[in-house]
């Protein structure tokens, strides 16, 4: 030590400009000495094998790989709870330290100094995150994805993981242990539980502000056919933008954090993030399942709506042009030869559509069937509109080509010879059992085939129709009954017959006018 | 006056540590002694404002800490090592150094130098860049000294300074403390009775919250000569007279 005199510094504080240095430099220390890197190997073990690994089963479309990473809110669960863990732990550095009384005793109000720590955690946390996402991406661009990426729900999980560093830092300020990591970790991977739970549970209402909740993301044909509609992604940011203001401002509350005038200003942030959480929750509780996603009116933009456009590629193979969009391109064979057996039995007669093209599927949350009848038959002349989106296509979830050929033939029969969105009458459905033996699916195996898993709810009436209502153990009863007696006989008829029965009564037959007996 | 206490007391629950203490000093290095327990780190918490009087006032370099305003411009020119120094463990030397200066508001220009020259008096220049985890004790307290003086405080107090140091560094220490005595007021809490009559002008004895004794070094030494105390120093001797009469003067009014 030497008692050289030091030249004297000038204890005035410095002008404007020296507080954004100031602030630079505390930053740059706490950047540079935080304990967020050191977790990060172990989040990106969990990031690969709880998100990046099992997305790669499915199908090449950015919302099917994405949902099961973002969507679903895995990518926030592998985060979350450790970066609460850390955050706590940098919060109860000064109390774990014993550094209370030098850090008290200095002249910057605590909570700037606090808030300096907070940012470099925070900082970390969503760069890391950011960072482990961007490469996902990459890995997915590289691999060719159709469709566009969701960019809406990497903001939300940004978001997410900011308000698990506010939170888990404040837990760490309010109880300085050695323990506060460990119970901020484990608290933010209970909250991700109980999320989840949840969103299980809650298909609609306030519960959609939760970021595991998948009902409000899964969107069949975002940013493939119409972009990703932002108004949930919108109200989650704001949530835990709220959120995260409301926790910072807490910690300026107390009598140490700084003066008067830095307090109020802290109680003032704290009621306004508060009060937009709130008013977050709100929205998310006016929400409403569109076509198109999660509509919140007061956050609505029309300009969302508008298709997004592409020159379709089509097959001609099936007696009319089959048109698909571009990035479903794989699935037009299949498609086409699944349609060709009833486009066959359906030319010439009324209403058979001249052109096949493909509509947004819609994902009714919770129940997991596509709503409606789900391929459309609509226009002069009749264009049949297939959700393909929302089809068992072959190697999504498990599915096989002779499940799309099956659904596409059963949902293309109904939708022709019963209109709307009800079961049909005896009659019509005894013409729909006809049709479908002839298209290829016999009589005897139409109740399996209509427990086909996204059949809207008119085929278990439709099946119920055909086996009389009997059960088996497996829950697919036998062919009996009065329906099926009647397709029986239809089937029984010349091709050329029941073509020419059909031309002539199937505008009757659609009315509800032909009943059981009527038919030949 | 830099600092003047009037009457001041601290109750922690039923435990008053500092009772009724009135104190005043300018310029100089002030020795703070007394036994464990006596009140002095709780007196020195008390002027560092890291803990408010419960009653009485406190005037520190011609403001008043109860006030935010007041407070906060008397800890841009304060120094302040606690007994127990604590440290964040992966902070390097400067970087420790360089986060008081800025708690303490240094202008951020002028903060680079500051620290260079704070970690150079405390002759840790070639352990600028080691990590806090890798330094001994001594070394330790040498840099809780470094971000006390970074700011070159107009008042500088110490609690236990040299607990840790070796006899080189103490007597470096003590001409640190002479240097800064010439133009600012440090206050040393200290068991240590040689550091006191090596570099402290003014002395305070404390015994159970009260200040026992106030005058000088010089005057401490002839309290002891005029008892005949037992100990191995001049100034052992003074503190024990001091001591010894107090205790039984208690004992006699008990």
């Amino acid at each position: 030590m030497t008692a050289a005199t030091a030249a004297p510094v000038r204890h005035a504080p410095g002008g404007a400009r020296a507080v954004p240095l100031t602030a630079a430099r505390l930053l740059r220390i706490e950047l540079r000495r935080n304990a967020m890197p050191w977790i990060l190997p172990l989040i990106a073990v969990l990031f690969w094998f709880d998100s990046y690994r099992p997305s790669t089963s499915q199908p090449p479309f950015w919302i099917l790989r994405t949902f099961w990473n973002m969507g679903q809110g895995h990518t926030i669960i592998d985060f979350g709870p450790f970066v609460a863990g850390v955050a706590a732990w940098m919060g109860s550095r000064d109390g774990r330290r014993g550094m209370a009384d030098m850090v008290t005793g200095t002249a910057r109000p605590r909570w700037v100094a606090q808030l300096a720590t907070w940012g470099a955690t925070a900082i970390w946390a969503v760069v890391a995150y950011l960072a482990f996402v961007g490469i996902m991406f990459a890995v997915y661009a590289h691999q060719g994805l159709l469709g566009s990426p969701p960019w809406w729900w990497v903001a939300v999980g940004a978001a997410a993981v900011t308000t698990f560093s506010a939170a888990g830092f404040a837990l760490g300020v309010c109880f300085p242990s050695r323990f506060a990591a460990a119970l901020a970790a484990f608290g933010g991977f209970l909250l991700m539980m109980l999320s989840s739970q949840t969103g299980f549970s809650h298909t609609s209402g306030w519960a959609q502000i939760l970021p595991t909740n998948s009902n409000g993301n899964f969107q069949l044909d975002s940013g493939v056919l119409y972009p990703y509609l932002p108004d949930l992604p919108i109200a989650r940011i704001m949530f835990f933008a709220g959120l995260t203001v409301a926790t910072v401002g807490l910690l300026g509350l107390p009598a140490r954090a700084g003066g008067p005038w830095l307090r109020r200003t802290a109680a003032v942030i704290a009621v306004a993030g508060l009060a937009a959480a709130g008013t977050a929750v709100g929205l998310a509780d006016t929400a409403r399942l569109s076509a198109r996603g999660m509509d919140i009116s007061a956050l609505h933009d029309a300009a969302s709506d508008r298709p997004t456009p592409y020159t379709p590629v089509c097959d001609h193979a099936a007696g009319v042009p089959v048109c698909l969009n571009p990035a479903y391109r794989r699935w037009l064979p299949d498609v086409t030869a699944a349609l060709r057996p009833v486009l066959t039995e359906s030319a010439g007669l009324p209403g058979a559509p001249t052109r096949t093209t493909q509509i947004g599927a819609t994902y009714s949350s919770g129940d997991g069937a596509v709503p409606g009848p789900g391929l459309t038959l609509s226009g002069r002349p009749p264009v049949l509109g297939i959700p393909l989106g929302a089809l068992n296509l072959p190697g999504a979830f498990g599915s096989t080509a002779a499940e799309l050929t099956q659904q596409l033939q059963v949902l293309f029969v109904h939708a022709f010879v019963i209109p709307g969105a009800g079961s049909g009458t005896p009659g019509q459905l005894a013409v729909q059992a006809a049709l479908l033996q002839g298209a290829g699916i016999p009589l005897k195996a139409q109740p399996s085939a209509l427990t086909d898993y996204g059949l809207p709810s008119w085929a278990r009436a439709t099946q119920h129709a055909l086996t009389n209502g009997r059960q088996s153990a497996n829950g697919v009863g036998p062919v009996t009954g009065p329906v099926y007696a009647a397709a029986q006989r239809l089937t029984g008829l010349p091709p050329v017959s029941l073509h020419a029965w059909l031309a002539a009564h199937l505008t009757a037959l659609r009315a509800g006018q032909i009943t059981l007996a009527q038919l030949p | 006056m830099n600092v003047e206490i009037a009457d001041v007391t601290r109750r922690f629950g039923r435990t008053e540590a500092v009772a009724g203490v009135s104190l005043e000093t300018g310029p100089g290095v002030f020795g703070l002694l007394g036994p464990n327990g006596a009140g002095k780190t709780t007196l020195l918490r008390m002027v560092a404002t890291v803990v408010p009087p419960s009653s009485g006032g406190l005037r520190l370099l011609g403001r008043d800490p109860a006030s935010y305003a007041g407070r906060r411009e008397i800890r841009r020119r304060l120094g302040y090592l606690p007994q127990n120094l604590g440290y964040y463990s992966g902070f390097t030397v400067t970087e420790f150094v360089e986060y008081f200066a800025l708690l303490k508001e240094m202008p951020a220009g002028q903060v680079p130098r500051a620290v260079a020259a704070a970690v150079e008096r405390v002759d840790l220049g070639a352990k600028a860049r080691a990590k806090l985890r890798t330094l001994s004790g001594g070394m330790l307290r040498r840099v809780g000294i470094a971000q006390a003086i970074v700011n070159d405080p107009e008042l500088l107090l110490l609690d236990e300074p040299t607990a840790g140091l070796d006899p080189e560094q103490r007597m470096m220490f003590r001409a640190l403390l002479r240097d800064f005595g010439q133009r600012a007021t440090v206050v040393v809490s200290t068991h240590l009775v040689e550091d006191v009559g090596a570099a402290c002008s003014e002395v305070a004895l404390m015994d159970q919250g009260r200040i026992v004794f106030h005058g000088t070094p010089g005057d401490l030494v002839a309290r002891g000569q005029e008892s005949g105390a037992a100990g191995d120093a001049p100034l052992e001797r003074g503190y024990s007279a001091v001591l010894a009469a107090v205790r039984s003067g208690v004992a006699a009014r008990s």
